[in-house]
């Protein structure tokens, strides 16, 4: 896949034999008045192309901040990371100055869909106007010839009437619309890597159908590496490749999604699947997980999720388990107990 | 086939006795104005036109449908929250929308509601036990030297701490709250709930807490549960009859073997097939029908059956008239000339289940 013709950032050339990206040991913290949230505490995994990762996570899980340290779109302060790396085709691009990182590699190398399309679009601008931009500003289009590739744009994301609606404002899309324009937008320099936070969750489960139907066939096209953001266990096991769970800012399991779905290892992913209802088959009573995710200025000690966890030993309250390797393919947990917890299953 | 208001439904547990809470062509249409000092009105958003259905004592009955839909209105209309434009809804036989005021009162006693927030619908200056006593105070019930035992008693039997009693909402977890929401709901010992998606706000761990606390309540108190999800899963495990809503109508209704596994309705299908399942295996071969385009806007319905701008069975009849809420031999009620015919042996649901996950 081309790499907009670069094969450097920042005067460090791409290791050709590197993976598209990779995210080792990362830490972020929030330095807030009541005190330090670590909101991710050693986050590892790779991508390639054609790849679809899933970061699985529920609400303060890490997973939305993670993907912001990748972006190096963190408010800093107060978030700051504090170690780790993220290697972009071997280039660590925590090491490049913020002028690099605008100018070569947001939009160009790794772009981002958020949740909410209305508040990422700008009311005051066209649709068009938006989609065209990154080009006018990056590659030196004209007006005339951004709003061309915008139209182009729109035609790929499946906007139907792109040529009259290029001039339309956000408001006058509907939610689905608007999530395609900003697809639109984030395609525009033809990334190598997209992550699509929460991108279907604002949207009816139609509508969630088709968009996730459009990142698919955008990734058969182009190659590129996506990284999905999400909560929902359903659209997880539909689209992905690989998937990591994270709780509290760490991992807790990761690894090819047959693996993790029917081999599960940890018990907070166990505890996942026996929570949710499904569609397809009539479920009997859930198994709840007990108690309510932890307040991350007091993250429990030992393993985050001893609390709430049915397995949980004297030694999980003390002593915080790393991912260890468990299986094929890469299927690692963070649990001590994980064969138990397969045997369980 | 006659385009009048279907009002008669055949229900699909009809025998069990009188339903606790029957809705008759209920319409509610919002006016749509223009001009500042004088307003005129220029049109209609038509959020509920004609919708029918019965709620029995200790049932379950699902409201499902997108965004849009009029599932959220229809319960406000039933509640008086808003006024209706059409239509009828009967409480134990007596008819609601012609109630006065003091009869609205007393009304609320029996019909009582969970909101999908548990953020913005508690007062933040309340403690949870005057949020959940609060009832008593307005409708003269329980005397006060007793309310804070029983209010005790009902953080208990929604699994919070008792002695939690003074403190307030931001003190609690979302779940919590919405446990709080779900005693505040039982205070006054209702007969039906109305529930508009309580665990939608919630995280997956916690949910599962709240759906199954719902249950429990049911089980204890027989309270019948007008439940009101986007959420085709838990609409699934939770209730024993499902009404589909599309764009203000009803287009399917039946029991969780009519609605989800003798789908029936184009509609009903398509938002079916579009519900990711929570299970990679064999996800290559699953269909699903994508729909195109996006839902007509309410002010401007599409004439006859609704869904027919974006059917794939449409033809000139579905244009011209207005599809009853029939059963045309699905074994439930279909508002649609071109049903699926073909049904899957009746087999328990459980063995079936095991048969697609491997």
């Amino acid at each position: 896949m081309a790499t907009n013709g670069n094969n450097e950032l920042g005067g460090l050339p791409f290791d050709e034999k590197a993976h598209l990206l990779d995210v080792e040991n990362l830490h972020v913290e929030f330095r807030i008045e009541d005190g330090v949230v670590r909101a991710v505490n050693g986050l590892t995994y790779t991508l390639d192309e054609h790849e679809t990762l899933a970061i699985l996570g529920e609400s303060g899980s890490g997973k939305s901040v993670s993907a912001q340290a990748v972006m190096g779109i963190l408010d800093t302060p107060p978030g700051f990371v504090t170690q780790g790396s993220v290697k972009f085709r071997g280039v660590d691009l925590l090491q490049l100055p913020e002028t690099v990182m605008a100018k070569d590699v947001r939009g160009q190398n790794i772009a981002m869909i958020f949740q909410d399309a209305l508040t990422a679009l700008n009311p005051v601008f066209t649709v068009g106007w938006q989609i065209g931009e990154m080009l006018r500003k990056h590659r030196g289009y004209s007006k005339k010839e951004a709003k061309e590739a915008a139209i182009e744009l729109m035609e790929r994301v499946k906007i139907p009437d792109a040529r009259d609606r290029v001039n339309a404002y956000p408001h006058e899309f509907s939610g689905g619309m608007r999530q395609r324009a900003m697809i639109a937008m984030a395609l525009s320099l033809d990334p190598d890597v997209l992550i699509a936070d929460e991108p279907t969750t604002a949207l009816d489960v139609t509508v969630q159908a088709q968009i996730m139907e459009l990142l698919h066939s955008l990734q058969e096209e182009t190659g590129m590496g996506l990284i999905l953001i999400t909560h929902d266990l359903g659209v997880v096991a539909e689209v992905s490749d690989r998937v990591v769970v994270m709780y509290a800012g760490e991992i807790m399991e990761d690894g090819e999604i047959d693996d993790v779905y029917h081999h599960p290892a940890h018990p907070y992913t166990l505890g996942l699947m026996d929570s949710i209802p499904r569609p397809d088959v009539h479920t009997d009573r859930l198994s709840p997980i007990r108690g309510a995710p932890p307040d991350l200025l007091n993250i429990p000690s030992g393993c985050p999720f001893h609390p709430r966890c049915p397995f949980a030993k004297e030694r999980c309250t003390t002593d915080d388990p790393q991912p260890i390797s468990i299986g094929r393919n890469g299927h690692e947990s963070s649990c001590f107990y994980w064969e138990e917890v397969q045997r369980d299953r | 086939m006659t385009a009048e208001p279907s009002t008669e439904h055949p229900a699909p547990a009809p025998d069990k006795q009188e339903p606790i809470l029957k809705v008759e062509g209920l319409v509610k249409y919002f006016p749509i104005t223009q001009g500042i000092v004088f307003k005129k009105k220029i049109g209609d958003v038509k959020a509920v036109d004609d919708v029918s259905f019965e709620l029995y004592p200790g049932e379950t009955l699902g409201l499902v449908g997108e965004s849009g839909c009029g599932k959220t209105t229809t319960a406000r209309t039933i509640l008086r929250l808003e006024e209706p434009t059409a239509g009828a809804a009967y409480y134990d036989g007596r008819e609601i929308f012609s109630m006065s005021k003091k009869e609205m009162r007393d009304l609320r006693k029996e019909i009582s509601v969970i909101f999908q927030d548990p953020y913005a619908s508690l007062n933040p200056r309340m403690t949870v036990g005057n949020i959940i006593s609060e009832p008593w105070t307005i409708h003269g019930m329980v005397p006060k030297k007793d309310r804070r035992k029983k209010t005790q008693e009902l953080l208990e039997v929604v699994g919070l701490n008792p002695n939690h009693i003074n403190r307030y909402p931001h003190q609690f977890s979302g779940g919590q709250r919405q446990r709080v929401g779900v005693a505040r709901a039982l205070a006054v010992e209702p007969s039906i709930i109305i529930a508009d998606e309580p665990v939608s706000a919630l995280d997956v761990s916690v949910q599962a807490q709240v759906v199954n606390l719902l249950e429990d309540i049911q089980d204890e108190f027989g309270i019948a549960y007008l439940f009101i999800a986007h959420d085709l899963s838990v609409v699934r495990h939770l209730c024993d009859r499902i009404a589909v809503m599309y764009l203000g109508k009803i287009v399917e209704q039946g029991d969780e073997f009519g609605v989800y596994d003798n789908t029936a309705h184009p509609y009903t299908q398509a938002l079916l097939s579009a519900v990711p399942v929570p299970d990679p295996a064999g996800r290559a071969d699953r269909t699903r029908i994508v729909l195109e385009g996006d839902v007509p806007s309410p002010a401007n319905p599409p004439s006859g059956c609704r869904f027919r701008t974006r059917c794939w069975k449409a033809q000139g009849v579905c244009a011209d008239e207005v599809p009853e809420l029939i059963d045309r031999g699905q074994g439930h009620p279909v508002a649609c000339y071109f049903p699926q015919v073909e049904f899957a042996e009746e087999v328990p649901s459980e063995s079936r289940g095991l048969d697609t996950s491997d």
